[in-house]
């Protein structure tokens, strides 16, 4: 049996750049991704089935059959739900993962970020914690990742919250209409504003073309590659240099242990044939980067009388503390045509509600955002007093789709351990392996939160000159999503995480977690990019190792 | 089924103006091939739906929703949304009304290939694309 240095689980952001980095050492790696690789085409543009609205199913991955899981509501009650509901909290599995689809705003963390439970302490029920490092310590890996990947934006109008030493390396996409008029709301309420930076090519970078403008970012592919994902830069990468080999459609079923419960390999199912057939590969390091939900299932299904809880799981800590974002929406009515039709829509952010805010632990970005196409906002962003058919309603539909301002953001999620993934046994996938079981919600401190930013984002559109504003904010539910994280986070006490600071499970010296399950707490702005940096941090110290 | 039912309610949830009304839109064919797919289990319930609403016409008006007015029809709805039904309806009506009001919505403003918004008319009417681009 062929033995690798590594073996990799997940092409998403994180799994993608550490097989690059490895590869590029001269290390021979295996990466498994339970997705294929999907063209421009595979992923299409139907507008009820995409990441963004997935009414009746979406558009990279999982298959809808076969993939279940188990979603516990706050009153307690299970039930199966499909990878297109909202309540799967799924992030697209395909070659890139969710960089695929996503909307690739990039976002650094705030300083605070790293230290909220020393800066605003613990609050009850909650397991707020502050990161094993600094801000300081990740921002050449932050650089690092704007610049071997591309992030536009002006690095100038951020410094002053978020330093920095160096500049992104791709000018900021043009303003909109809409932005000149939140700039001048912005001015107005004497707020400070920021362009947005995204993983978008505005100018031809790494071999890549332009971005043309079109309005499907969020949830689509990109038509010319301008939007940076891992499929189009560093897996390319890792394949060009010989070192690694990429299997596709392959579903890591458990970690291996040897008869001293040291980690071995991985086992996965393939279906290359047209049948299923389980493939055991060995390996000196196994890095799980299968995203939050999947990285802590696989671990938890990794059993064996060494691990009777899972790998890393001593200590009941694998797969707690489940956070993406809360997000409020606020929506105004201008008096004159804001839609230019000229994507990707984003444009202008305000990062000075993300802390010390009174009375609130955290915070959040408020932004500008994506074009939605008109059926996403019909579902999305009309007046909750409009009818909801009948003349009236398509007649906003015809006079106010240009002319509705969309304000919204992530809000810092303070952690509660109960919002959780664990396996549930008697529910299986396709291929046997027991399927994650999601339960739990947020801390109420993050309703708080949402509040307050909601509240903000009307009050931006009023002084934005908006005839009229509304506004909605979910409320006390489990986070997730596209944004998952924090199910084995980082730490010095193997009591309360699940690595040390570079990944590595603890009491394991081969075993490392490399994805957004490793935020202590996950900032109030788009994770991407810190995914991104981790990745950069921990494969260097992984590539000294073997 | 009568197949006269559904065109004139679909006309009433989003009604021609000088853009064209979700029949003309391709709602119908939309729907049609929805309740052949990825909604085929709700396809009984669907036109159970369907033929309350015709029943409904008839305890109100004694005749069939298609031959009323323009005035009666919405009328009809209004009551089957609000809850005030008149007949006994074999499915629950509040949530045929919803499924109703979002797949005509669907039909009307989703992309071309899903078989309604004919032409791009609502992408067109929106300004999501102007007519050059259409």
């Amino acid at each position: 049996m062929k033995k690798y240095d590594a073996i990799i689980v997940g092409t998403g952001a994180a799994g993608g750049i550490v097989a690059c980095m490895l590869a590029e050492a001269g290390k021979s790696v295996l990466l498994l991704e339970r997705g294929r690789a999907l063209s421009f085409s595979d992923v299409g543009r139907d507008h009820l089935r995409n990441q963004r609205l997935a009414v009746y199913g979406h558009n990279a991955g999982p298959e809808l059959m076969g993939n279940p899981r188990v979603f516990v509501n706050p009153q307690g009650q299970p039930r199966l739900v499909k990878p297109h509901e909202l309540d799967y909290h799924n992030n697209a599995a395909c070659v890139g993962g969710g960089t695929r689809v996503y909307g690739a705003q990039a976002w650094r963390f705030h300083p605070h970020d790293f230290r909220m439970a020393s800066k605003y302490g613990i609050p009850e029920g909650s397991s707020l914690a502050d990161w094993p490092i600094t801000y300081e310590t990740l921002e050449p890996f932050y650089e690092r990742a704007e610049w071997e990947l591309g992030v536009a934006g002006d690095g100038r109008t951020i410094q002053h919250e978020i330093p920095r030493e160096r500049n992104y390396p791709l000018p900021p996409v043009p303003p909109s209409p809409h932005t000149v008029a939140l700039q001048h709301g912005a001015r107005h309420l004497g707020w400070g504003t920021t362009s947005v930076p995204l993983l978008i090519n505005t100018e031809a970078y790494g071999g890549r073309a332009s971005c043309i403008g079109c309005k499907y970012c969020v949830g689509f592919a990109c038509p010319t590659d301008a939007k940076t994902g891992t499929q189009n830069t560093v897996i390319p990468r890792a394949l060009a240099t010989g070192n690694s080999e990429l299997k596709t459609s392959a579903v890591a079923e458990t970690i291996e242990t040897d008869d001293r419960g040291n980690v071995i390999g991985v086992s996965y199912f393939v279906n290359s044939s047209g049948t299923p057939q389980r493939e055991t590969a060995r390996s000196k390091r196994v890095i799980v980067s299968a995203c939050a939900i999947e990285s802590a299932r696989l671990l938890l299904n990794s059993r064996s009388s060494f691990h009777p809880a899972g790998l890393g799981n001593e200590h009941d800590q694998v797969g707690r503390n489940l956070q993406g974002h809360l997000y409020p929406r606020a929506y105004g009515l201008s008096p004159a045509r804001v839609f230019n039709g000229i994507g990707p829509g984003v444009t202008i952010a305000t990062i000075q509600f993300n802390h010390d805010n009174p009375g609130i632990i955290g915070g959040g970005m408020l932004a500008d955002d994506f074009i939605k196409p008109p059926i996403d906002f019909w579902y999305d962003s009309l007046p909750p007093d409009l009818p909801r058919w009948g003349m009236e309603n398509k007649k906003f539909m015809r006079d106010n789709y240009t002319r509705v301002m969309h304000v919204r953001g992530p809000v810092q999620d303070i952690p509660n351990p109960e919002g959780r993934v664990t396996i549930d046994d008697t529910v299986r996938d396709k291929w046997g392996i027991p399927v994650a079981r999601l339960s739990g919600t947020t801390h109420p401190a993050t309703v708080q939160a949402a509040e307050f930013m909601r509240e903000r984002g009307e009050q931006w559109l009023q002084a934005s000159g908006c005839e009229r504003v509304w506004s909605t904010q979910p409320g006390l539910i489990l986070s997730g999503r596209q944004h998952q994280a924090g199910t084995c986070r980082m730490g010095s006490d193997a009591r309360t995480s699940v690595t040390d600071e570079w990944g590595r499970v603890h009491n394991h010296d081969n075993l490392f977690v490399v994805d957004g399950s490793l935020h202590v707490t996950n900032g109030g702005f788009n994770p991407v990019l810190t995914i991104m940096a981790l990745a950069f941090r921990s494969a260097e110290y992984i590539a000294r190792l073997i | 089924m009568n197949s006269d039912t559904l065109p004139a309610v679909v006309d009433c949830l989003i009604p021609p103006d000088d853009f064209p009304g979700a029949y003309d839109a391709g709602v119908c064919d939309y729907i049609e091939q929805l309740l052949k797919t990825d909604l085929a289990e709700h396809d009984e319930f669907f036109r159970a739906g369907i033929d309350a609403i015709d029943n409904e016409a008839l305890a109100k008006y004694n005749a069939p929703f298609a031959v009323l007015t323009r005035e009666q029809q919405i009328a009809t709805l209004e009551s089957i949304e609000s809850g005030a039904v008149h007949t006994s309806w074999p499915i629950s009506s509040a949530r045929f009304f919803v499924m109703l009001v979002n797949v005509t919505a669907e039909g009307y403003y989703s992309d071309p290939q899903q078989g309604g918004n004919r032409g791009c008319a609502s992408w067109v009417m929106t300004g999501f694309e102007d007519v050059l681009e259409s």
